[in-house]
Order: structure tokens, then C-alpha cells, then sequence
């Protein structure tokens, strides 16, 4: 074993390549092999290969806060995280199956409310929400459809079980760097592919575009389809060109398209104007009709909800698909599964309090130094306090906001995330992960083989977010015996 | 299939950023390789670089002597300067980046990696030492952009744009080196007459004629043929007419042409106006500058065709 590996401690947590006598696991004890066979100076040259390459590649995301410069090289971990088709197999059911039952809610909140009326979810909770769209009631989407790409964030605990974090249903983002890690490893450690069988996941543009032409209204063989960008000073203005790329759509902006008196969207092009079907949208929905949501909005498209609503373009996701991807919603999509599917929840929640329940909140605030305490509509990590890693004037603080606030909090157990071996300077050292697959739903459902790995680089530390310092890492999807 | 007005400009502005990134790195390298062969005395100053980018103003606004060293400080290694390579290798940069789903895979790691190549060498290579392998190498890499575009961008509405903003930004280039070199060399009015033919074989080779100028031509260079060359061939890619002739052939093409080819056929009648054995220095300048003027008017008739008005 070379160096970089001696001090390596899975400690209380369960790591996903080593088991806890610090012996690699079964399916990835080649890949182990191999990089425990790598000196320090042969994993830093390959670490530079990769930073290299990535630079070259141009792959880069924004920092809000970084206003100069738009383009930071995205972090990436060689080491892969290695899952057995198997295992993988399960999770994916319960991926899809989850999905589904997202959609069937939504699409009845919007229309009957079935699931109000037999009392199941609090009908409150779901009507004075931000996230309800009153623009969207008594409408249908093709295939009864709103959620067409989600993003399902993943977590294991100390025991190895899998648990879903959240749903991310409004702008999933993420998929390109799970493309694009994968490009990365072929480059960096182009032996590992030899070993194994992995399930490739290049073709997701493809997936992608059957699932949006699906969408279309009208029969042509060949749909318009389109990438609605904010812009190229958005966090994933990467990802959005490079699946508009991969899909041969045209990536275009609010100005590049108008909603005529006929409610037909178009894009303005050097033949003049040209009929979309489908767009792709990564704006958020307040922006993407001044006419309909925020009149302030120079990023949307006035009228597009009206021609969505009569049906002469498809729009993914659906506007007001966001109703269900709130942290006090997801609490109950167990209960959708049971109610919309009639079948048994194949993928757990984390075990949530809502703090509106004047019991759960009680509980809450006597255990807030233990609890994690999430807003109920924020993504992108913020807004989360950890309370074992906390102060006191922070618990007080959290506690104040609940109080005044309490729909819009909730709070989970701290989990014991689990980790995999990082590179970390001159050591491999375990880091905390995470696994988001995407989802994606239109006349059928289909699961990313694997997904993206998001880890925290710093010590520690449970936060993953490339906004805030995480790191990402292949994820391999292996067949056969080990 | 179409294509949107914004990623035509994108494109149409790309090309050019390209073409100028190469023509200015070529203008400083034959300078820079003419310089010394010429007697002391005889050269031209070093700031006839500028003239010919017209960057005068930008330039005295920074520094007050045209020396060497400023002037390849503010082309080489000075990133606000619009005429300068960094500046132009970062524009292109930036419409490919807004346009890299129409172009070749490859096109988005070519143009960042010359972006980051200029980046990180800029700094270093104004100096004598690290210049031509600096200069060298953007050409070079420019050179592949290009090729990779011809080999594999499909003859569409993509190739098109990206065909006109090359074409223009030529046809601009020759006429400004036409302008300031030519007349520069004219001005001379037989003093160290025994350098003007190595002074009309730079204009030559800033414009990558001189090997096309011999075949067609002839060994002896001289201001008459050397300005009918780069003005009136009609094989050599950056002559003016034929410049003139493509862009006409690639408007007929689109839809809606009738205005920007009313402006291209107004190029081509000039064309033949320039009497170039009898014109003198002032007449040059003057025919040049109105060229330019109908110049900008077809640019402004492609913009106001076919771009959505949103400048680059």
C-alpha cells in the first residue's frame, strides 16, 4: 500500500469503497487496488492531468459572489464512487417510482385536489404556498406530466441505507458535469475501464431530447426544440449550452423569442420567424412571462403562458411544477406513492419534522442542537443550519425564525453521511458524499445510470454544494461479478 | 434548419475576432522581422502599427512615446486595448462561448485554449526574446480554428456567417494596410530606394501574399503590381476583390439580400477606379477611406438585415 493510503480512517461512518477494518469493498477492490498501487508523486501528476484537461475542456460554473470572473474551474475527485448494478437496480425503481407519484400529485392539485379533499396532505399547506401557481389551475399537461426533469438528492447513513434528501423539480442542474466527469476519468485513469463493466452515461442529451419531443404538439418528424437560458452570467449557463449542444436545439434567450396573437411561440432567426414546440426551460418560473408571474422579469418571454395553456408549445418543466418541491411537501411523498400508485415506498425519506405541527415544533425546539433545520424553499444549501456544528446564538436565532415562520421550516435528524476515499493534498482521506440522479418523465420514465456525486472537501464538513466549496466525483454504475 | 439572428451575430463577430487576432499577430511579426533588416534610419517608426489598427488615440492615452517597447506592450500584452490580440482572443472567446452548440465539438477547446495560451504568455512576450515564438504560435493556432471550421462546420447558415465576418474583417485589414504601409512606403519618394522592394515584400507578407504574389506575378516586387495584387486578384484569397466576390456569393444565399447587396455591388464598382500605376500618396488615402466608408455601410446593412441590432 503507498503512502497517500496509511492514515486512512472510515471511523463512524459507512464509506462507500472501504469497509470499517479498512479493506476495500467487493465491487470496487480492483479500482482500491489500483490507486492504493499509485505513489504521492503519480496521483499528483494525474491530478494535474485531470486540471488540465478540464481547463482545456473549458468546464466551469459561476459563483454568484465572484463578479469578475464567471468561469471557476470545476472540482473534480479521481477516485470514483462505485456502485454494483444491483444495488443500483433497486434504487433506480425507487427513483422512477417516486417521480412518478410526484407528477400524479401535482397534476391533481392543479385539477381535482383529490388529495386535499381525502385529507391526506394538508390542504394549507399546499394552497398558501409561494410555489402554488394559481396561473396553472384546471390545466393538464401532455401525458398529465409537470415534472420532467428531477433531480433526487441521495444520502446513505451510518448503516450504508440509502435515504432521499430532497426532490429538485423546478431547474435540476447538474447532469453536464455528470457527462463531463465521466470524459474527465477516460482521460485520467483510462486502465480502470479495462477492469469493469461500467454503465455508460453519454447518452442522457439523447434521453433528453426523446423525452421533450415527446412533448411536442404538433407531429413533425423533427420538433423545435429549444434551450431557454437566463444567460451566460447564470451558475449552469454551462450545462445549458452543452445540452442544447448535445441535443442539436437551439440554446436561445428571452429576446430571442415572441408570443404572437395566434399564442404560437417564436424564435426569430435569419429566415424570419420559425415555430418552437418545446422548450427546455432554465429560468426559474417567476421570470419566464411578465404577462403571467413577475412584470419585472427581462428574462422571459411575454405570453408564454398563454400559449403553454393553449397547448401550442410544451414547456419542461411544466410552470407550477414547483408546487412539489418544497421540504414540507416532500415529507409526504411516501404518502403519493401509497395514494396515487397504490404500491409500497421503494426509496425512504429522511425522517422530517414540520415545524407548522405545533408537536413536531415543540420537539423541534427543544432538540435544535441536534437537528438540522432547513428552510422549506430554499436550494443550493443555503439557508441550513447544522445544529451539532452550531452555536448557541445560531440555535437562538433558528429558533426565533421557526417561531415566527414555522411552515417554512423543517428539520431532520443530523445524518452520518456516508464518505469515499478523496484526494486531499498528498493523502486519500474519506469526505462526505452525496448522489444526485436524474429523472426524467414524459411517456415514459427513465433513470441516469448512477448520477452526479457531490463531496465535501473540507473536513468535516456535510456540505456538498459547488457554491460553497464542494467537489464532485465519477459515479460508476459497474455489472458483473467483482 | 435556421438559425437564430443572435447566434448569427455571435458567429458573424466571432470570425472576425478570429481574423483580426491572426492579422494583427502577422502584422507585428513581419514588422517586427523587417525591422531588422532595414538600415538604421530608414525604418518606419514603430508606431505605423497603430496607424494601420487605428489606434492612435487609445494608444497616446496610455503612452506618450510610440517606442518598441510601448507599442508591443499595448498589442501584445495590454488586454483593455481593442486592437490587441489579447482583447480579440478574448471576444472570440466569448461568442463562442454563446455559440458553441452550433460549432464543431472541438471549437470550444480551440478557442479557450488560445485564449489561455494568450493569457498566460502575454506578459512575457512582448519582449524580443519570447515575441516571434509567442506571435508563431497565435497565428499557428488561429490557422487550426479556421481549418477545423473548414473541415467540418456543414455549409450552412453557421458556416455562412461565420464566412462573411471572416471576409470583412480581411477585406478591412488589406485596406488598412494598403492605406498606412503603402503610403508610408510612398512617402519615401525614392529616398533609400534600394530598400522599397523589401518594403512592398512586408506589405506582402503582413497580408501572407508574398508567396502568391510570386507565383502570379513574378520575382520583382513593385508598387504598381503590388498594389494591383492585393487589391485585384482574383485567385488570392485576401485580395479585396476576391473578398468582395465571395461576400457577394454569400449573400445571395440568404433571404432577404437586396439591401446588402446593393452595398457590396457599390465595393465592386470602386474596385476598378484605383489607377494604380499614376496614384499618388493623397489619392491612395482618399480612395481608401471612402472604400471603408462603404465598408462599414455593408456591415451596418448585414446588422440591420439579419442581427437582432444587440451589438457584439
Amino acid at each position: 500500500m503507498s503512502k497517500p493510503w496509511r492514515s486512512y480512517r472510515t471511523g463512524a461512518f459507512f464509506d462507500e469503497l472501504m469497509t470499517d477494518r479498512g479493506s476495500p469493498r467487493v465491487t470496487p477492490r480492483r479500482a482500491i487496488n489500483f490507486f492504493r498501487g499509485l505513489s504521492a508523486d503519480e496521483l499528483q501528476a494525474r491530478r494535474s492531468a485531470a486540471e488540465l484537461a478540464i481547463k482545456e475542456m473549458g468546464i466551469s460554473f459561476t459563483v454568484h459572489t465572484e463578479q469578475d470572473n464567471i468561469d471557476r474551474a470545476w472540482p473534480y475527485d479521481m477516485i470514483p464512487r462505485i456502485i454494483s448494478a444491483r444495488e443500483w437496480a433497486t434504487l433506480s425503481r425507487g427513483l422512477a417510482q417516486r417521480t412518478r407519484a410526484l407528477n400524479c400529485f401535482i397534476d391533481d392539485i392543479y385539477n381535482q385536489q383529490r388529495i386535499l379533499i381525502d385529507d391526506i396532505v394538508p390542504a394549507d399547506i399546499v394552497l398558501e404556498s409561494d410555489n402554488y401557481k394559481s396561473q396553472c389551475e384546471g390545466f393538464s399537461p401532455r401525458f398529465g406530466v409537470w415534472a420532467h426533469i428531477c433531480g433526487s438528492d441521495l444520502v446513505r447513513d451510518h448503516r450504508g441505507r440509502f435515504f432521499v434528501l430532497e426532490d429538485n423539480l423546478r431547474v435540476p442542474s447538474g447532469v453536464s458535469y455528470m457527462l463531463e466527469n465521466r470524459e474527465i476519468s477516460k482521460r485520467v485513469v483510462p486502465e480502470l475501464f479495462r477492469n469493469y463493466s461500467i454503465l455508460p452515461v453519454d447518452d442522457y442529451p439523447l434521453k433528453l431530447y426523446e423525452m421533450l419531443a415527446a412533448l411536442s404538439p404538433r407531429t413533425a418528424k423533427r420538433p423545435n426544440i429549444v434551450v431557454l437560458t437566463p444567460g451566460i452570467y447564470n451558475a449552469a449557463y454551462f450545462e445549458h449550452a452543452f445540452l442544447a449542444q448535445g441535443m442539436g436545439a437551439e440554446l436561445v434567450e428571452g429576446t430571442d423569442l415572441t408570443v404572437t396573437d395566434d399564442d404560437c411561440v417564436y424564435m426569430l432567426t435569419v429566415d424570419g420567424s420559425v415555430r418552437v414546440d418545446v422548450i427546455y426551460r432554465r429560468i426559474d418560473e417567476d421570470f419566464i412571462d411578465p404577462e403571467a408571474f413577475r412584470a419585472d422579469t427581462v428574462l422571459g418571454v411575454p405570453g408564454l403562458m398563454r400559449a403553454w395553456r393553449s397547448g401550442k408549445v410544451a414547456i419542461a418543466n411544466a410552470p407550477g411544477a414547483g408546487v412539489a418541491d418544497d421540504k414540507v411537501i416532500y415529507a409526504f411523498v411516501p404518502e403519493m406513492i401509497r395514494y396515487y400508485l397504490k404500491e409500497t415506498p421503494l426509496l425512504s425519506n429522511v425522517p422530517t419534522y414540520l415545524c407548522v405541527r405545533e408537536q413536531d415544533r415543540e420537539y423541534v425546539l427543544k432538540n435544535i442542537s441536534k437537528l438540522v433545520i432547513k428552510p422549506a424553499n430554499e436550494s443550493g444549501g443555503y439557508g441550513i443550519m447544522v445544529g451539532p456544528h452550531s452555536s448557541p446564538a445560531q440555535h437562538r436565532r433558528y429558533a426565533r425564525l421557526i417561531e415566527s415562520d414555522p411552515r417554512n421550516y423543517i428539520a431532520q435528524p443530523t445524518l452520518c453521511l456516508s464518505t469515499g476515499p478523496t484526494l486531499i493534498e498528498n493523502t486519500v482521506q474519506p469526505r462526505h458524499l452525496d448522489l444526485r440522479p436524474f429523472i426524467l418523465q414524459s411517456k415514459d420514465v427513465w433513470v441516469t445510470p448512477g448520477g452526479l456525486t457531490r463531496v465535501a472537501l473540507k473536513k468535516g464538513s456535510l456540505v456538498v454544494n459547488s457554491s460553497q466549496g464542494g467537489g464532485s466525483k465519477d459515479t460508476w454504475v459497474v455489472e458483473g461479478k467483482p | 434548419m435556421s438559425m437564430l439572428s443572435s447566434v448569427a451575430e455571435r458567429l458573424y463577430w466571432m470570425a472576425r475576432y478570429l481574423e483580426r487576432t491572426e492579422d494583427t499577430a502577422r502584422l507585428i511579426k513581419t514588422y517586427n522581422h523587417l525591422i531588422m533588416d532595414i538600415p538604421k534610419g530608414a525604418e518606419p517608426p514603430w508606431d505605423i502599427m497603430i496607424d494601420i489598427l487605428d489606434a492612435q488615440s487609445m494608444f497616446r492615452a496610455r503612452f506618450k512615446v510610440g517606442s518598441e517597447q510601448n507599442v508591443l506592450k499595448f498589442l501584445i500584452a495590454d488586454d483593455k486595448a481593442t486592437c490587441g490580440i489579447p482583447f480579440a482572443a478574448r471576444a472570440m472567446r466569448e461568442n463562442v462561448r454563446t455559440t458553441r452548440d452550433v460549432l464543431p465539438e472541438e471549437a470550444w477547446e480551440l478557442v479557450n485554449g488560445l485564449h489561455l495560451f494568450v493569457e498566460n504568455e502575454a506578459a512575457r512576450s512582448s519582449g524580443r526574446r519570447h515575441r516571434h515564438h509567442f506571435l508563431s504560435e497565435v497565428i499557428g493556432r488561429c490557422q487550426m480554428i479556421n481549418g477545423l471550421i473548414g473541415a467540418s462546420l456543414p455549409r450552412d447558415h453557421a458556416y455562412g456567417f461565420i464566412k462573411l465576418g471572416r471576409l470583412i474583417e480581411c477585406t478591412d485589414m488589406t485596406t488598412r494596410v494598403m492605406d498606412v504601409a503603402a503610403g508610408d512606403i510612398m512617402n519615401r519618394a525614392g529616398r533609400f530606394g534600394t530598400i522599397e522592394p523589401l518594403l512592398w515584400g512586408s506589405l506582402l507578407q503582413v497580408l501572407s501574399a508574398a508567396g502568391a504574389y510570386r507565383r502570379e506575378v513574378g520575382p520583382i516586387v513593385e508598387k504598381a503590381a503590388t498594389l494591383n495584387f492585393v487589391l485585384r486578384s482574383t485567385e488570392f484569397p485576401r485580395s479585396i476583390k476576391y473578398c468582395v466576390r465571395e461576400t457577394r456569393k454569400e449573400l445571395m444565399r440568404l433571404k432577404n439580400h437586396d439591401f446588402a447587396i446593393r452595398a457590396t455591388e457599390r465595393l465592386r464598382r470602386r474596385l476598378a477606379r484605383l489607377d494604380v500605376e499614376q496614384v499618388t500618396r493623397e489619392e491612395l488615402h482618399y480612395y481608401v477611406d471612402n472604400f471603408q466608408q462603404q465598408l462599414n455601410r455593408l456591415d451596418a446593412a448585414i446588422h440591420a438585415t439579419w442581427f437582432h441590432g444587440e451589438s457584439a
